[in-house]
């Protein structure tokens, strides 16, 4: 039995940040790497799995990027996976989330797992389209916003919850291989301790090239892609002012500044 | 990250007479326990401030003779020419940073009790000080007068000589220009009493004296409070308050205003389980509408909106501040560099007042570890040695010491797990902080919690692990870290243990349904019933704090108190307005008594000084006074016991236990710090993290290192050129 944990190694801003020369990103110099938060939860999820049935599992982290995505798998190791791969090729630099989900495909066609998890979104592009994409790619069951997963290794269907509008839940019986895509909440992620995290730096981590999923270059990267980012930049801010004093002196106020948008003199 | 640009103001440099402030942050006249006997303390506190970004620091009170001798506090003296080298050591390393130095010229009059030097105060008129109810003063004559402003002249040019900017006439506190401005001590009938003219004249005459003996050189300031709080009985604002403004104003380069007196002082350095930040206002505001001089106030401003509001709508041109300076010398460089998160909020809890007011031991800091250490430990208190090794720490416990332990561990660049069984950072202070007025103590908690979840993200095999199963030793032992650090905190006892019989009471229990621990009041889990007895044997706040919570709370509250009710309370100056809290709740005390033994619904109350005051020897086994037949029963619904804590010392004792299993597990040392060591206030815990942090790669950290002493040296004589030798007069 093997569980695929796709996660991500995502960006946070740092207080001060400066774009790109080419403006369609933040100069990587101002940002600070993470393992995405849902991943937490979806690796946490595989390993509970693994617990309950005493360890008959293989949990497997895998992650789309260059060398710098190792110390989220790292983390991966640490918290539980037995197995970390990384994918990649110079080729697959600017990949969007479909492209992603075609190579994160290849990759489960290649490990062949019962289980393949991914987070329901990334915290820094929220484009939430990655673990279904994959399903898409691989044409098999799937389903979204998982908060509740019962799993017996070996059986043939799995029982899960989604969270709907509205408060409500969809309880689903899901053929097995299946994608999920997990939801925060769905359990407590438990931190590593020092031990599992010197552990985890002295294991390998797997790596993929294209050849080795047997993908070919136009079918990731940019030329893969189906979308592409023209530019990020911070919207202009909206001002506000506190407006005091006698009703008299704000309805003056308030006229002013009426006159001064309007352009009236 | 740059600064917000309406906090601009507070940058713009300000003239005051001869010198210039670089921008609007200012440290007022505050106590250390430095004074001008330990110049490298002295010396070192301030400087960090005038590297931190304040424009102005100045001295303690700084007395200007013998006649002014405030032992056993402890303040500066410009006595001599002994004091002037001792105070050059500040000015020296405050102008290296480029801010004015400040002296804070006091004569005290009968608030001094002269204990070392032995000489007479002199006052306006003969009182009996409010504050140092057994001294006395000699009314002045018109020679004494003369004599003693001369001593303020004589002062001033050592001051200069020193290297003072600016040089105070200080006259707050009631100190002696207030006791001449102020009926409530100048009972005179002369040119120096009556009518406002003649009250003022003493200080006016002493300013005037001052100018012009060092004010071409220096900035003549004066420190004036501006309503001593007792109506007309003493100086009101807009009364003589603002009248001496009036006419005093052309003789200052400088105002310093603030509130109150001496005895009630709190008033002043109000602590934040009363008064709010900027609380001063209300009386403050009126100078700077008359005085044509820069004007600056207090009020624990901390925040930079209040601070720019301040000065925008010119209640003062300067921002004054003591605490928010001890508890981040750094705030204004920290302001000027936008990096708001990172300023160590002052949480108002007057710890650091508590020193002076016993008498002169090291000011201390609740948030501030480094307070007071920073000459004899070498402590910065933004910057911290590299990390001396590799090894990794495990910290069990998130409460003030731990949380400061891995913070300062963390900035050293080591990986650090912090471990909690809490769902936030912060202990048993989360609890405290619920206690009525004492919401500002949880700043302690979101400076760390902030800082540590940033240093965290930086450092990525450290971890926050919060809301976790309590550690035990096997997990500690197997969990990966060189070095253990066991952070559990204390709680209350349940069994009546206390300082008094050092036994538990008979009969106490707090497990029983009508028996509770100060955790189990805040809990709030357990019913309390309409009458509720307090037992007390502590002297800090829990007992009148519990005691107004339920009052409010619509309980009838009986204090029975074994020792002094809320002692420490007299020096955070929080006494005053506590009793009056407990006054206005009709909160029954008993004084001087405690329990022998408890029953469902009662207990044995005796008084303390009951077993007779002829002490015997009346063999073993018997007493040598005689049986206390005090004891009478007293009725409750619910009983809590503040009777004393204990240390959560279990996971430190079986992890020394197993120090045979250390090796195989690759721990090198594990250490106990904070209360689960001894319980203590939160600024000593907080001290004995940040103290483990620095020196962890020591070999034998869990006991400190030596400090630098500044101590008198045999050999050497304070006054230069004279003798140091026993000299008999034969
Ligand atoms: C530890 C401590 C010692 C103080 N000692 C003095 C002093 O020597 N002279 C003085 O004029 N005021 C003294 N003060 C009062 C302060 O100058 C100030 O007026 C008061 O603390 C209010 O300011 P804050 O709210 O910024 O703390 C002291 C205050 C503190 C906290
Ligand atoms: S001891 Fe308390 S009141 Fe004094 S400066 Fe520190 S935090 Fe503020």
């Amino acid at each position: 039995m093997k569980i695929l944990v796709a996660v991500k190694q995502v960006a946070a801003l740092e207080e001060d940040f400066e774009f790109r020369a080419d403006g369609r990103d933040v100069d990587g110099d101002f940002l600070v790497m993470d393992l995405n938060e849902w991943d937490d939860y979806s690796l946490e999820e595989a390993v509970k799995i693994k617990e309950a049935c005493g360890g008959a599992v293989e949990i497997v982290a895998v992650s789309v990027g260059p060398p710098t995505v190792d110390e989220a798998l790292r983390k991966c190791l640490a918290k539980g996976a037995d197995r970390a791969v990384r994918i990649w090729d110079e080729a697959m630099r600017g990949s969007d989330s479909i492209a992603v989900a075609r190579i994160l495909a290849a990759a489960a066609r290649a490990e062949a797992p019962d289980l393949l998890f991914a987070g329901v979104q990334s915290s820094d592009q929220a484009v939430a389209a990655t673990g279904i994409a994959t399903a898409g790619f691989l044409g098999w069951p799937h389903a979204a916003v998982v908060s509740q997963f019962t799993y017996t290794p070996g059986a043939a269907t799995a029982v899960l919850r989604r969270e709907l509008e509205g408060g409500l839940l969809h309880e689903l019986e899901i053929r097995t291989p299946a994608v999920l895509t997990i939801q925060l909440g769905i359990n407590t992620p438990r931190y590593a301790s020092l031990r599992s995290i010197k552990q985890a730096a002295a294991k390998p981590i797997e790596l993929r090239t294209l050849a080795d999923l047997s993908l070919n270059a136009a079918e990731v990267g940019e030329a893969g892609s189906s979308a592409r980012v023209r530019r990020m930049y911070v919207p202009d801010k909206g001002r506000a002012e506190l407006i005091e004093g006698s009703a008299a002196e704000q309805a003056k106020r308030l006229a002013a500044i009426i006159r001064e948008s309007t352009g009236a003199a | 990250m740059a600064r917000d640009p309406k906090h601009d103001v507070l940058f713009r440099p300000i003239k005051i007479g001869p010198k210039t402030l670089r921008n609007r942050f200012y440290q007022v006249p505050h106590c250390i326990g430095a004074g001008s006997d330990k110049p490298g303390f002295q010396a070192a506190n301030r400087s960090i401030k005038a590297e931190g970004g304040w424009a102005g620091i100045n001295t303690e009170y700084c007395s200007i003779h013998p006649e002014s001798d405030d032992t056993h506090r402890l303040s500066a003296r410009i006595w001599d020419a002994g004091d002037v080298r001792n105070l050059r050591a500040m000015t020296d390393h405050i102008h290296q940073f480029g801010a004015l130095a400040g002296v804070e010229l006091w004569y005290g009059a009968s608030h001094a009790p002269c204990m070392e030097s032995r000489a007479t105060p002199r006052g306006p008129s003969q009182y009996a000080s409010e504050f140092e109810t057994l001294t006395y003063c000699k009314e002045m004559d018109l020679d004494d007068i003369a004599c003693v402003q001369q001593y303020y002249v004589d002062a001033a040019k050592r001051s200069r000589d020193a290297g003072f900017d600016i040089v105070y006439v200080y006259g707050a506190h009631s100190y002696l220009p207030l006791q001449f401005l102020s009926p409530y001590y100048n009972k005179r009938k002369d040119k120096y009493g009556g009518s406002l003219e003649n009250r003022a004249r003493f200080w006016l005459e002493t300013l005037e004296k001052v100018r012009h003996a060092v004010g071409a050189d220096c900035a003549i300031a004066t420190r004036f409070a501006v309503d001593t709080l007792y109506g007309d009985a003493g100086v009101e604002v807009e009364r003589d308050g603002v009248k001496f403004v009036e006419l005093a104003d052309p003789l200052v380069d400088l105002w310093d205003v603030d509130v109150g007196d001496i005895a009630e002082w709190g008033e002043d350095a109000g602590p934040s389980r009363f008064y709010l930040q900027g609380h001063q206002v209300p009386w403050t505001r009126f100078i700077k509408q008359i005085a044509k001089k820069p004007v600056l106030g207090v009020g624990r401003f901390t925040d930079p909106e209040k601070m720019t509001e301040i000065v925008t709508k010119g209640i003062a041109d300067i921002i004054g501040a003591a605490r928010p300076s001890i508890s981040d010398p750094w705030l204004p460089k920290k302001i000027e560099e936008g990096r708001y998160d990172d300023i160590r909020v002052c949480i108002g809890c007057n710890v650091c007042i508590s020193r002076w007011e016993i008498g002169g031991p090291p000011m201390i800091c609740t948030q501030n570890a480094t307070a007071g250490e920073e000459y004899r430990r070498g402590w910065h208190p933004e910057k911290f040695p590299k990390r001396g090794s590799e090894d990794s720490v495990l910290v069990i416990g998130a409460g003030p010491s731990g949380a400061e332990c891995a913070r300062v561990l963390l900035e050293r660049g080591y990986a650090v797990h912090l471990y909690d069984t809490a769902a936030k950072i912060g202990g048993h202070l989360n609890s405290v902080a619920t206690l009525p007025g004492l919401g500002e103590w949880g700043y302690h908690r979101d400076y760390r919690e902030l800082q540590i979840n940033k240093l965290i993200k930086k450092n990525k095999s450290s971890q926050l692990a919060l809301s976790q199963k309590p550690m035990t030793a096997d997990a500690a032992l197997g969990y990966g870290a060189e070095k253990i650090v066991v952070a559990t905190g204390s709680s209350w006892n349940t069994d009546g243990t206390n300082c008094l019989s050092h036994d538990p009471i008979p009969g106490a229990d707090a497990g029983r349904p009508d028996q509770l621990t100060p955790e189990q009041v805040l809990e709030g889990r357990k019913a309390i019933g309409k009458r509720v007895v307090i037992l007390n044997a502590d002297t800090y706040f829990m007992a009148p704090s519990l005691a107004e919570k339920l009052a409010v709370a619509g309980h009838e509250v009986t204090l029975v108190t074994g020792v002094h009710l809320a002692n420490y309370m007299h020096f955070t100056l929080e006494y005053p307005n506590m009793m009056r809290r407990l006054h206005e709740l009709h909160i029954r005390e008993v004084h001087n008594a405690f329990a022998s033994r408890i029953e469902k619904g009662r207990l044995e109350v005796y008084d303390i000084f009951g077993d007779g005051s002829k002490r015997t020897y009346r063999g073993p086994g018997v007493l040598p006074r005689d049986a206390n037949r005090s004891h009478r029963w007293v009725e409750f619904d619910s009983l809590v016991l503040v009777t004393g804590r204990h240390s959560h010392a279990g996971l430190f004792k079986e992890l020394k236990d197993r120090r045979a299993e250390w090796e195989k597990n690759g721990v090198k040392d594990v250490y106990v710090i904070g209360d689960a060591e001894a319980p203590r206030l939160i600024a000593d815990a907080t001290f004995s993290g940040h103290r483990l942090a620095r020196e962890i790669e020591e070999s034998n950290a869990q006991l400190p290192l030596p400090y630098k002493r500044e101590v008198a040296v045999w050999g050497v004589a304070h006054l230069p050129g004279s003798r140091f030798e026993i000299e008999y007069k034969t």
